[in-house]
């Protein structure tokens, strides 16, 4: 069985996460994906953890099942071995600060004159017109200017940042492999490539979609509620006997009435007081209403509860840890980790966020350092004898990032 | 805006029928990005229409009205109501997937093919979407998005320790399990139109939340070796921005120069801080995401205290950094950069009625998205939707006197 995206070459010259995780669903996906890096390094090489010596965990991550080629695209010999992967490619990938790419001569008009089909694929921080144009911007400036952030933290605060600082470079690079898909299927209709712009504020914007949409119809601004959902109710979390915060998610009328049938007398009284017949009046009433069930979820233990809430049908759990979820039998009945071997330590890595019946994605394997596959690539491009064929990937850098600020 | 069949639409995806079978926000949120990319959709609702048409406040939602996040997940639809606790009504479910190229489900694991809902369509990508995947113990139990984000450790990067749990406002599991149910479709529809061949395809809510995640599992690979902005996200102390004369703003250094450098600390009036240790690197180190941010923080908020948020953005980008307000929703509707890109569009209903929606994120030079309707109204489109499969008056007649559909 061939993969998805056989044949389908990807021109990388991304960085740091945005384009990288983008150019690694392509490459899970069956795609050939060739990611240009600096000959020193990006900043994503210089991230700690490192797994050995040398190799950031971040980097190796981010940059699964691709080749990689280190060129200076400041030099003209590597310049030329660029463009010849540009003018091969089906798709082209860059998500640096708009017109950097252009400065480097890899405009959408200089790639797509020398290759009509290519697919070209920018992503940046807030677009690339209006004010904020030339801005560059990384997750967690976008999280506080797009509104993301202030949906976070207790009830009665103005907002936090998620400090997992990846989730809107990892949306948007989604988002940015579902255009380039819809791309390929109209190429594959019409024959023509064509320009896909995406930018991390609209991802932002689309990936908070119901809860702007709730702020600009009520015309109060949605504000953090703690663990508690804005329009469902009973859904936040309550704290048991033994300390564990129980996470009750009930979304559905007929999940209520359930909750209500197994919590005794005060699921009796609960179904019967008209404050709470609707969700509507539920949301209405929330405090109220959480109030009392926190009075109840505090006289058992977690596990008690769990087997009651979950053999009525009613969502709830608990907060599972990575150490926990590693190696459950849940997560590995469905592949969600994978544990990889690599030439400097241990790396376990997410799995695929999907699964084809027909077309099996790549296995997950080891894109590697930068610059780990110039000799093989080169080659490939009838560019043997090129200097940069001869470049020594994971040659003892130094871990500190010390490149000198730009003047 | 034109009906049927996505004419007109222009989109990638112009001329495919989307068969929408779901709950809440995941489902109708991927059936509507394939939507907005010109796919024909109909969404299936029970005959009191999907629970989420009332996921909203009673204080803002008038009775029998549709929620603001309804409408948000599910523009450029048709929508069809049967009922299907009766089989009449899987019939009907059937015969509707027969003419339609992708089915988008979350029935639950195995449901959709126990139905026969796919029997014998060799040509369908048929798309499962599950709260906790295909397989293991949890396959059955039951979610919700806090359930979710709360499973997939998502808790321990906000809030405080020792305090109650935060979730993410926004809802990831739904939206981001969307996107990559919206790629899995278009993917196996790209291989569809290659070899004539369907298949079914699978995301799981749970599986997207650790997915997302991936960057914390390498980083953990070791547990020998902890360092990084990345893993410390689990200790760091709630970060809620940098206080200014008038607001918040969240800002980074990664571009200044040594010059630069100088000057603003000079203006912030934070002088005494050149050779502070916290502030080497040119000031990095103490910035956001560097190594000494924890304790460096009321240092920049004494010398922000003395500007504006907008004066401080600005002394910020002409020293070579970045720098934004942090807004809520309210604030960001009405900033410049979200005009100049067309990020909110009003979307009318058939009724007329309009709401201020996000658009499209992408945009496709040759084969743009676009937004053709508002999220429609229960069963508003049966009757049209069914003459289309084939149904003649009479049989729409029985079955709606029948109750089975609306």
């Amino acid at each position: 069985m061939a993969g998805l995206l056989d044949g389908i070459r990807v021109f990388d010259l991304t960085l740091a996460v945005v384009g990288p995780w983008a150019t690694k669903l392509l490459a899970q996906l069956g795609a050939d994906v060739v990611k240009v890096g600096a000959p020193d390094g990006e900043l994503l090489n210089f991230v700690p953890p490192y797994v050995g010596a040398s190799q950031s965990s971040v980097f190796l991550d981010t940059n699964l099942n691709k080749r990689l080629v280190a060129l200076d695209l400041h030099d003209e010999a590597d310049h030329e071995a660029a463009w010849r992967l540009a003018e091969r490619a089906d798709v082209f990938v860059e998500n640096m600060r708009p017109g950097a790419a252009d400065r480097l001569g890899f405009s959408y008009e200089a790639v797509s004159a020398r290759n009509p089909r290519i697919i070209y694929a920018s992503a940046c921080a807030y677009g690339r017109v209006g004010p904020m144009a030339t801005q560059a911007g990384v997750d967690p400036l976008v999280q506080a200017f797009s509104g993301f952030a202030s949906l976070n933290g207790p009830e009665g605060t103005a907002g936090e940042m998620n400090r997992y600082l990846v989730n809107i470079d990892i949306t948007t690079g989604s988002m940015l492999v579902e255009a380039v898909l819809q791309a390929l299927i109209a190429r594959e209709r019409t024959g023509r490539g064509q320009k896909i712009e995406l930018e991390m504020l609209g991802a932002s914007l689309a990936l908070q979609g119901t809860r702007v949409a709730e702020s600009l119809a009520t015309g109060v601004a949605a504000r953090p509620l703690g663990s508690a959902s804005a329009v469902t109710a009973p859904h936040e979390a309550f704290r048991c006997a033994d300390g564990v915060w129980l996470a009750l998610g009930v979304e559905h009328e007929e999940q209520w009435r359930s909750l209500c049938a197994v919590i005794g007398p005060l699921g009796a009284e609960l179904a019967g007081d008209g404050r709470f017949t609707t969700n509507p009046m539920r949301v209405a009433n929330r405090a109220e209403l959480a109030a009392r069930l926190a009075e109840l979820f505090r006289t058992e233990p977690y596990a008690a509860w769990e087997v009651v809430l979950r053999r009525a049908g009613v969502p709830c759990g608990r907060i599972h840890r990575f150490d926990e979820l590693r190696h459950h039998a849940q997560a590995e009945a469905n592949g969600w980790f994978c544990e990889l071997d690599t030439p400097w330590g241990h790396l376990c890595v997410e799995g695929p966020p999907w699964q084809f019946s027909a077309t099996p994605t790549e296995p997950i394997r080891l894109g590697g350092a930068n610059g780990t596959h110039n000799a093989e690539v080169l080659t490939e491009l009838g560019m043997g004898d090129h200097p940069a064929a001869s470049f020594k990937a994971d040659g003892g850098r130094p871990l500190r990032w010390t490149r000198r600020p730009e003047a | 805006m034109t009906g049927g069949a996505g004419v007109g639409a222009g989109g990638a995806l112009e001329g495919f029928r989307v068969v929408e079978v779901g709950s809440g926000l995941c489902a109708a949120t991927a059936a509507m990005r394939l939507g907005d990319a010109g796919a024909d959709v109909i969404k299936v609702e029970p005959l009191g229409g999907d629970g989420s048409r009332r996921w909203a406040s009673a204080d803002v939602l008038a009775d029998g009205a549709d929620a603001p996040a309804f409408l948000a997940a599910n523009r450029n639809k048709r929508a069809l109501a049967v009922d299907l606790d009766r089989p009449e009504g899987w019939a009907v479910l059937r015969r509707l997937v027969a003419g339609a190229d992708v089915l988008i489900e979350e029935l639950g694991p195995g449901e959709a093919e126990r139905r026969e809902l796919t029997a014998g369509r060799t040509d369908l990508v048929h798309c499962a979407i599950t709260a906790f995947g295909d397989h293991g113990p949890w396959a059955q139990h039951p979610a919700s998005e806090l359930v979710l984000q709360a499973a997939a450790e998502q808790p321990l990067s906000l809030g405080r320790p020792g305090e109650p749990p935060v979730r993410i406002g926004a809802e990831i599991a739904a939206v981001n399990t969307a996107i990559f149910a919206s790629q899995a479709v278009t993917a196996a529809l790209l291989h569809r139109l290659r070899t004539g061949e369907g298949q079914r395809v699978a995301v799981s809510r749970l599986g997207t939340l650790l997915h997302l995640r991936g960057i914390l599992w390498s980083a953990q690979s070791d547990p020998d070796e902890w360092g990084g902005f990345h893993l410390d996200s689990y200790t760091r102390p709630v970060d809620d921005g940098y206080r200014t004369a008038d607001g918040r703003i969240y800002f980074a250094l990664r571009r200044a120069s040594s010059e630069d450098y100088d000057n603003l600390m000079i203006t912030l009036g934070l002088v005494d801080h050149l050779a502070d240790e916290r502030f080497g690197n040119f000031g990095r180190d103490a910035a956001p995401m560097g190594r000494r941010a924890n304790d460096s923080r009321e240092v920049w908020e004494e010398g922000f205290a003395r500007f504006t948020t907008d004066e401080l953005v600005q002394l910020l980008l002409d020293a070579g950094g970045d720098a934004v307000p942090f807004l809520d929703h309210l604030e960001l509707a009405q900033h410049p950069q979200i005009a100049a890109l067309g990020l909110l569009v009003d979307v009318a209903r058939s009724d007329g009625s309009v709401q201020r929606d996000v658009a499209p994120a992408w945009r496709l030079s040759e084969t743009p998205a676009s937004i053709r309707r508002g999220a429609p109204f229960v069963g508003e489109h049966t009757d049209a939707v069914l003459t289309e499969a084939g149904y003649r008056p009479e049989e729409l007649a029985a079955l709606r006197a029948g109750g089975v559909i609306r």
